[in-house]
């Protein structure tokens, strides 16, 4: 881990375009700014064949040994892009640089970077757009603001589009609804034609290719992972839990981020799920599988490309099938919902097997279990889809008062709650976590209203920024939500800020940790693990002694 | 003064170049494949019944085409997204605070330029339509006190247009993110605001040659010498401008006009889940393109090996039959 200072200073710098036109070149990448390049085991492998990506590049050499006609191969691909991606097109033309995205992007807000406002980072593709593909650009050079593409805007691009977390704030307030993700998205695309790809998502995205899961987990390692978890939930329950996996003739998948299998405090989510299906299973008699081939919600090709998007979401419908499931569940992630919610019946064809098929003509959940009849998924979701969220299920499961649920077993937390920015953005799940939250404990508070739902500000690590190497930008990315963080802690005394984003959770402890913040991190779900109350078990509202994270509930 | 019947071809000139070069980039637009659905969502989306839903959530986050058209109006005629701009201080520990200036100028700002370019259809009609007088009369009540009575339409524009320009002149942020092109559009803009009002009301020059010149276009028939060489110099730099400003239009940022209507994070509803979108350039997506296809780079190929259950059955094969053999269930271990 690069280190970071204990004090960041952010020096607001405000150049006049004829400076800003001229890139950037190695000689001024930060540390702790720039990302390493994936190396070829990542983006020459078997299972993840990237152009040119057989040589080894370092950022800081100056020579990025690029493929001899790089130029042709960037101009042709961004043409493509254009026709391939009417938004990429538009919001090359349409900007008029008013400025309203400029302070709402968070790596600006930390950095005070110019080319990290979201309209500069999409300027400095524009004008070799404008250079390139526009009469007057081509006419007037720099003062139609157009530049030639040359190596060093290369390295710009590098540098620039590799400090975006793709969490599409910018384009909630942009007038024309330009979306500088989308520029971004397809940039790196761009550039991962010509060999330039970023090591820490490729790494992620062979794994995942490779195995089923960004963490490169094998079949065994999953389920030994998941009996682990079991064998915990029985130390703090009492009861011997199981879970499926791989079966066939479940009737739902579910699928979550890899995380959630290892690290924490995602193990605590990964329990609260097992809780919830076990219940739901001796209740209602509904049988959820997991899968070694589907296990991965996550999808870090949607950070790279479509097409590597593409590659890793091609597989939880295929599985669906082999497992002639009827719906999928998801787990708690952020960007895996932008993926899900937005892409994946895009990319893949949707399941068509007679299960799926049967099922989605009602799609109440009385079909497969008489108690959960009232519960219809058709309200919002049809079987071109077939994907619900995990707290979507338990909102309607408490609204119609299928689980019983013990508030007081949350007594030990006062919470926030993070909106994850592609939740938030690209899909609109406002109300739902806040309904189980508000349901599943007393103590819930909300952040300055224009730091969450809609507004919500990035955690600074999506998109691919979770690399070690962009410590500083993420500890200075996350301040604008740890400001926001600070306020509630002050004034409400939370402890604990929920999340259901993998991402999320593998940065914030980090970020609170150099804000010094006293709070934890969680995920909703382990809360609901918590309250929940496993009626079918025979278990009563005060046996239980211990939390999800083994500490006592109620002082002695 | 042969060299006067520029004045009368160029609104012609102007006018071909906005229209060809208008529909041209609007069929670039429209020619480009949508290939994802990809709302941004700013509201509660479409859930279960009991989870309740504003009537700005509806707009915010559309559930079907009738509510994204809803969605585009707001945005293109009160600016929506705008609205909800907000601006942060670094210093007082990152607050937030709601900041509408920007939205009020520049609602200000095109509505006023809407209403001036209705007044001046005065100058192409006899008789003047009714509405357009009577927008005029109104324009002018409450400035009723000189004359001619002072629009506010010009004033509220021009100062609206100050308070644009200089933010791009006096803000440190707004002036670096500004392009030669920025102060271009606002530079046409002051002149042909600033010239017209000083015919109005400072030079005060003879109306009835241009409303001669002004039907002349508009009827197709050549005006003749006498209506020229009386044309003011103050109008003829008014008008000059007018019809670079409308040759200009297609080349510049000004398209935004047309662009927003394309803009696929406002004008897609929120219903991914209701509705399967097809991406037009990969409409049957059975195996991925990386594993089908892959990517081609000047005759290389570079092709992604596909893992496919069977394959990956395969390589896993020993771990994965100790999962059948447990009946693919997971217990504690003991």
């Amino acid at each position: 881990m690069s280190e970071v200072p204990e004090k960041l200073e952010i020096k607001q710098r405000f150049p006049l375009w004829k400076k800003w036109l001229k890139p950037i070149t190695e000689k001024d990448y930060k540390p702790g700014f720039y990302s390493y390049f994936a190396l070829p085991k990542q983006v020459n492998s078997d299972f993840f064949k990237m152009p040119f990506g057989d040589v080894v590049r370092e950022p800081l050499e100056k020579d990025w040994k690029l493929p001899e006609n790089w130029k042709e191969i960037v101009l042709k691909e961004m043409k493509d892009t254009m026709r391939k991606n009417r938004g990429f097109k538009l919001f090359m033309d349409i900007c008029v640089r008013c400025g309203a995205c400029a302070d709402k992007c968070h790596y600006y807000l930390g950095t005070g970077d110019p080319k990290n406002m979201p309209v500069l980072r999409a300027e400095t593709v524009r004008t070799v757009y404008r250079y390139h593909f526009t009469p007057f650009g081509k006419i007037f050079g720099e003062w139609a603001g157009a530049r030639p593409l040359t190596e060093d805007v290369i390295k710009e691009w590098y540098y620039y589009l590799y400090q975006c977390s793709l969490c599409r704030r910018c384009s909630l307030f942009c007038p024309y609804g330009i979306d500088t993700a989308e520029v971004v998205w397809w940039m790196r695309r761009v550039l991962s034609r010509i060999g330039i790809n970023q090591r820490f998502m490729c790494i992620s995205i062979e794994a995942s290719s490779r195995t089923g899961n960004h963490l490169g987990l094998y079949a065994g390692g999953m389920a030994g992972s998941i009996e682990q978890a079991l064998e915990e939930l029985k130390d703090i329950t009492g009861f011997e839990l199981h879970t499926y996996i791989n079966k066939k003739g479940a009737d739902a998948l579910f699928v979550a981020p890899s995380a959630d299998y290892f690290a924490t405090p995602h193990w605590y989510v990964l329990l609260g799920y097992l809780l919830l299906f076990n219940e739901l299973e001796e209740k209602y008699g509904i049988t959820i599988t997991w899968s070694t081939y589907a296990s991965e919600g996550g999808n870090f090709g949607t950070f790279h490309s479509y097409e590597a998007a593409q590659l890793l979401n091609s597989k939880i419908y295929k599985e669906a099938e082999r497992l002639g499931v009827k719906f999928i569940i998801g787990g708690e992630c952020g960007h895996m919902w932008r993926d899900k919610h937005q892409f994946i019946n895009t990319m893949n064809n949707p399941p068509k097997h007679e299960e799926w098929r049967r099922f989605w003509e009602d799609p109440d959940l009385g079909q497969i279990s008489a108690g959960l009849k009232g519960i219809n998924l058709g309200e919002f979701i049809s079987g071109e889809h077939g994907w619900i969220h995990i707290l979507e299920l338990v909102a309607a499961l408490i609204e119609h008062k299928k689980i019983e649920i013990d508030k007081s077993r949350n007594d030990h937390w006062r919470a926030t709650y993070h909106d994850p920015c592609n939740v938030a953005r690209g899909m609109g799940m406002f109300e739902e976590p806040r309904y189980v939250l508000r349901n599943v404990m007393n103590h819930f508070y909300e952040m300055p209203e224009h730091t969450i739902k809609e507004k919500t500000y990035c955690c600074a690590a999506g998109g691919g920024m979770l690399a070690d190497e962009l410590m500083e930008l993420r500890m200075r990315g996350v301040m604008p939500r740890m400001m926001a963080l600070r306020y509630v802690v002050k004034k409400f005394g939370v402890n604990i800020m929920l999340t259901p984003c993998a991402i999320d959770k593998a940065q914030f402890p980090h970020a609170v940790e150099y804000w010094k913040i006293p709070v934890e991190i969680g995920g909703p779900m382990e809360m609901v693990g918590n309250a929940l109350v496993l009626t079918a078990f025979g278990e009563k509202p005060e046996d239980r002694k211990y939390d999800l994270r083994g500490t006592p509930i109620r002082e002695e | 003064m042969t060299f006067m019947y520029i004045f009368y071809v160029l609104p012609y000139v102007a006018f071909a170049i906005f229209v060809v070069g208008t529909i041209y980039r609007i069929l670039e637009w429209a020619k480009c494949a949508v290939p994802l659905k990809i709302p941004t969502t700013a509201g509660q989306q479409p859930a279960f019944k009991f989870v309740r839903r504003t009537w700005i959530d509806k707009i915010d986050s559309p559930s079907n085409k009738f509510w994204a058209f809803v969605r585009m109006l707001f945005e293109v005629f009160l600016f929506r997204s705008l609205f909800r701009n907000t601006k942060y201080y670094v210093e007082k520990a990152g607050k937030n605070a709601d900041t509408r200036w920007l939205w009020l100028f520049a609602i200000l700002f095109h509505y006023s330029l809407l209403i001036i370019v209705i007044r001046h259809l005065r100058f192409f009609t006899n008789p003047t339509p009714k509405f357009v007088s009577l927008l005029e009369y109104l324009d002018g009540v409450v400035g009723v006190a000189i004359v001619p009575p002072l629009l506010m339409s010009s004033v509220i524009a021009l100062v609206a247009l100050a308070f644009l320009w200089g933010r791009r002149i006096f803000l440190a942020k707004e002036r670096c993110i500004s392009l030669p092109s920025d102060h271009l559009i606002l530079g046409f803009m002051a002149v042909i605001l600033v010239s017209g009002m000083l015919m109005r009301y400072i030079v005060k020059i003879d109306l009835s040659y241009v409303k001669m010149f002004a039907l002349s276009i508009i009827t197709f028939h050549p005006p003749s010498p006498d209506v020229l060489n009386h044309l003011h110099w103050l109008f003829l730099i008014h008008f000059t401008f007018v019809c670079i400003t409308i040759a200009y239009l297609p080349f510049s940022k000004v398209m935004h006009f047309a662009g927003v209507w394309f803009s696929p994070t406002r004008n897609m509803p929120n219903d991914n889940r209701m509705r399967r979108h097809v991406n037009p350039w990969d409409p049957n997506p059975e195996v991925p393109i990386l594993a089908r296809t892959g990517i081609v780079i000047d005759g290389m190929v570079f092709k992604t090996k596909k893992l496919d259950w069977d394959t990956y059955y395969e390589m896993y094969k020993d771990q994965l039959d100790e999962i059948a053999e447990k009946n693919y269930t997971l217990k504690p271990e003991l």
